[in-house]
Order: structure tokens, then sequence, then C-alpha cells
């Protein structure tokens, strides 16, 4: 739990929002999107080293445990505008 | 034609398995009862034992399927089914005190073949109900079914917190995985867990003097 409160702190302090509709953590800025199973698996390092990743390119960057298929990531991208 | 979706395909799947839910649902409710007769006829007057069944409703069992993809979007090329669902039929044992649970564990252990243990646990590992899974061959070979043996008030409060929560929306099962919320539903455990340890140990010593 502690460590969650951690990460969770760690995404809002970067800007990012829970979206428990789809349960990802969201960045409409630079377009980044952590489903709650990455959060949770992944250790905090992790996560701050994939926040200050650098991605560029218009479309949704998705941080999953198991990539997602293209026809998933259309579908997201699609959602989430 | 409009393409058949996942989700067609799944409620599809549902109506199919529904004599099956409905008849597991039914004989897993009277095995247990049978089974618990021995003890809820030498209850005190203070203790109770309840026991509920329930059918996992058609969209509830969707949505716990679209809640097992990460960003809850189902891939069209991926085969999904709802057959790996254990709860479609369930029946959940309310015990009050709780140091009934283990006599009653014991007594319900034959009720599956061969039983497979999934304990609901809380956030720190703390055992918060028991819970077993199996196949009742006499009611359905398709799929298997459920029963969770929890003390009352956690009970109770699963029951209101999924009414008031849940049941108009289901999809708000993923808002309460945060952080935060998920700290202030656990505090609300312990407290209820305190309660019900305390209030027993009050009836205890008030017997014993």
């Amino acid at each position: 739990m502690k460590d969650l409160a951690r990460k969770e702190r760690v995404l809002r302090d970067a800007g990012y929002k829970y979206y428990f509709d789809r349960a990802l953590y969201l960045n409409r800025k630079t377009k980044k999107a952590f489903s709650i199973e990455f959060v949770e698996d992944k250790p905090a390092d992790e996560l701050e080293q994939k926040i200050a990743e650098d991605t560029t390119g218009p479309g949704w960057h998705f941080f999953f445990t198991q990539e997602p298929s293209d026809a998933v990531q259309q579908e997201l991208s699609r959602a989430l505008g | 034609m409009p393409e058949r979706t996942v989700k067609d395909r799944l409620r599809e799947e549902y109506f199919d398995l529904l004599p099956d839910i409905r008849r597991l649902a039914e004989h897993l409710e009277t095995e247990i009862r049978h089974r618990l007769l021995p003890i809820s006829g030498k209850l005190d007057k203070y203790e109770q034992i309840t026991v509920e069944a329930r059918i996992k409703e058609c969209e509830s069992a969707l949505d716990k399927v679209l809640r097992q993809q990460e960003g809850r979007t189902f891939d069209p090329a991926k085969a999904q089914t709802l057959r790996d669902l254990k709860d479609l039929a369930g029946v959940r044992v309310l015990v009050f005190p709780k140091s009934r649970l283990d006599e009653i564990d014991l007594a319900l252990q034959p009720v599956f073949e061969s039983p497979t243990a999934d304990p609901i646990l809380g956030d720190d590992g703390e055992r918060l109900a028991l819970k077993y899974w199996g196949y009742c061959p006499d009611a359905s070979r398709k799929i298997p079914s459920e029963y969770q043996i929890v003390p009352m008030l956690t009970g109770l409060f699963w029951t209101v917190e999924h009414s008031r929560n849940y049941k108009p929306s289901p999809r708000l099962k993923d808002a309460v995985r945060g952080a935060g919320i998920r700290g202030l539903r656990q505090t609300a455990l312990q407290a209820l867990g305190a309660f019900e340890e305390e209030f027993e140990r009050l009836v205890r010593d008030e017997r014993s003097s």
C-alpha cells in the first residue's frame, strides 16, 4: 500500500490523472498512458524512468505489462482523443 | 449486417450457460444449508449464520471479463469466454461471531470434489474471508462455482458497498483501485473486524461471569 501511495504521488506530481473508465493513468500533454496493472506491478523507479522517457510523435504511448495489440491501441487512442 | 462484437459473443455465451448457472446456484445453496444444519441448530441466541445464493448478471459477467483486460479494452483477435469465471454462481455464508469460521469451513469442505482455496486478502495480505471454487458435476460440468465464508459485518459492508457503488455501474470498481480510496476502505474493514472481535469478547466475558 505504501509503495502504491508513493507511485500515485509520483504520477500526480508529473501531471497524471486516473481515468477509471479504462483504469489508466493519463497525461494528455505528453500523451502517455499507464495501465493500473503496470503501476501496481512495476517498481516506483521504473515508473519514474518511463515518465521521464522522451516520447515523440502525435500518438499516444501506452505502458502496459503486456504490449497491447494494434487494435487495442487504436481503440484506446480513439477513446482518449 | 454489422459485425458481431466480443460483447455480443459473450452475451450469447451467457444465455447458453444460464440454465447451468441457475442449477448450480440452487444446488450449491441446498448443499451448503444441508451441511450447516448441525451447526445452525446449536447456535446461541446472539449467533447468526446466513446463506445467500446469487447469480451473476449478464452485464456484470461481461464487465468482469473486460476488467481482466489492460486498458479495459477487448482485443477483437483474442478469444474471450465466460467459462473461466469462477463466480457465475456463488454462495456467501455470513457468520457471526468470527470464531465460528473454522468450524463452518470444515463442515463445507466436501461441497466440491476438488476445491481450490482462494482466500480474499486485504491490501496488507491479511485474510478477510475464506473462498473456495470448484465443480459440482451433478449440477454442471461446464462451469465452476464458488462459495465464500465471511465475517458478518465485513460481508454486510461489501453488500452495501456493492449495491451503492458498483451495481449501478460495475466499471466503478476500478475507481476504488487508487491508493487513497483503498487506504480508506482498508480502514473501514479493519474497524469492522475490530468491532466484531470486541463485541464477541464482551459477550464471552458476560457469559463466563
